[in-house]
């Protein structure tokens, strides 16, 4: 369960590229706030999978603000894949157990 | 946490090993986040004051950050991951790359002199005073320079002081074993230089160089670190509880 965070954001930069805030915004729209975390905890997550190659960074001016855009790398997709796959056999195996009980 | 109370933060990355550099984006984009945060729920009809309090809410508390920044050792700078490579070796390493090059601008001053100018080096007061103020640099700044940079990183960077203490006496000692000098003469060659690295540090002067070395710039290194290990020994700065997100 551990993934979960890194599975959740590589998935959304992995359709377009965004700043921290624009993907804390997406993450609670699209996970109906399902997933609740201290948003400032987001970025130690972003740089350190920056720092292993998942994302890429660039700096971008919009509106007089510096705004770091993170982007998914081939590495990030590979990764993506590999907790993708964890991911459905974990639900997978809950939802068998739910289902027979 | 609102950006006036990023006051701590810095400080508090910096002892957990997080590069400046990289400080420096982390609290540029959490206060751009904040602000942002500030904005939409501003939009939605809260007053600054409300959007301020659920902002601070919605980012989380400094512990957090500081916690999750911690478990994650990848976040770390080269100099915390590598202590003894950024303290001990790159100084050695310094130092010698200062030596040589001295040595080197003496040998290529004499050249100079001799075979472009046309001045034999044996009556040239100036070549004197360069091929001096060489053998200076190479004897007695190279160490210094070498040291003193390891010295400013650690403190800059909250370094644990172990490293840069066996880095600064390292240095100190290899220095001190160096010589060099060029002896001038009448005939050609019209001078011979001289550079090497011996054991034991000989005489008044080698132990002066050790000293020179230690003294100014081990001591005002450890007057100055010491009383932030004092402070985080007895607790003054205690670390956040581990809350990682992951």
């Amino acid at each position: 369960m551990s993934g979960i965070p890194e599975l959740v954001v590589l998935r959304l930069l992995a359709a377009r590229e965004m700043y921290g805030y624009e993907l804390a915004r997406t993450i609670r729209e699209t996970t109906s706030e399902a997933l609740s975390l201290g948003e400032g905890v987001l970025y130690p997550a972003l740089h350190a999978m920056e720092s292993r190659g998942l994302l890429r960074t660039r700096s971008r001016a919009v509106a007089g603000r510096t705004r770091v855009y993170y982007a998914i790398t081939p590495r990030g997709r590979r990764r993506l894949e590999v907790l993708r796959g964890e991911w459905r056999r974990i639900a997978g195996g809950v939802e068998a157990v739910l289902a027979g009980t | 946490m609102s950006p006036k109370r990023f006051a701590s933060l810095p400080e508090r990355l910096l002892r957990a090993g997080v590069s400046p550099r990289r400080i420096g984006r982390l609290l540029g984009e959490i206060e751009a986040h904040f602000d942002d945060l500030v904005t939409e729920l501003q939009a939605s009809g809260l007053s600054r004051a409300e959007s301020e309090a659920r902002a601070e809410e919605r980012l989380g508390s400094e512990d957090a950050l500081v916690a999750d920044v911690m478990a994650r050792p990848e976040l770390r700078s080269w100099a915390r991951r590598w202590p003894w490579a950024a303290f001990v070796v790159f100084p050695l390493v310094g130092f010698a790359l200062l030596f040589v090059a001295s040595i080197l601008a003496m040998a290529g001053a004499v050249g100079l002199w001799d075979h472009v100018l046309g001045i034999a080096p044996m009556n040239s007061r100036g070549l004197r005073v360069v091929c001096e103020t060489f053998v200076l640099i190479a004897l007695w700044v190279a160490p210094l320079g070498a040291a003193g940079v390891a010295c400013l990183l650690a403190a800059h960077r909250r370094t644990p002081v172990v490293w840069p203490i066996v880095g600064c006496v390292l240095v100190a000692l290899v220095g001190a074993m160096t010589n060099a000098g060029f002896q001038f003469r009448a005939i050609a060659p019209h001078g011979m230089l001289n550079a090497g690295i011996g054991f034991p540090i000989r005489g008044v002067l080698g132990s002066l160089r050790v000293a020179a070395t230690l003294v100014t710039i081990l001591v005002p290194f450890l007057w100055s670190v010491l009383p932030r290990v004092r402070r985080e020994r007895a607790g003054q700065a205690p670390q956040a509880p581990r809350q990682a997100l992951e």
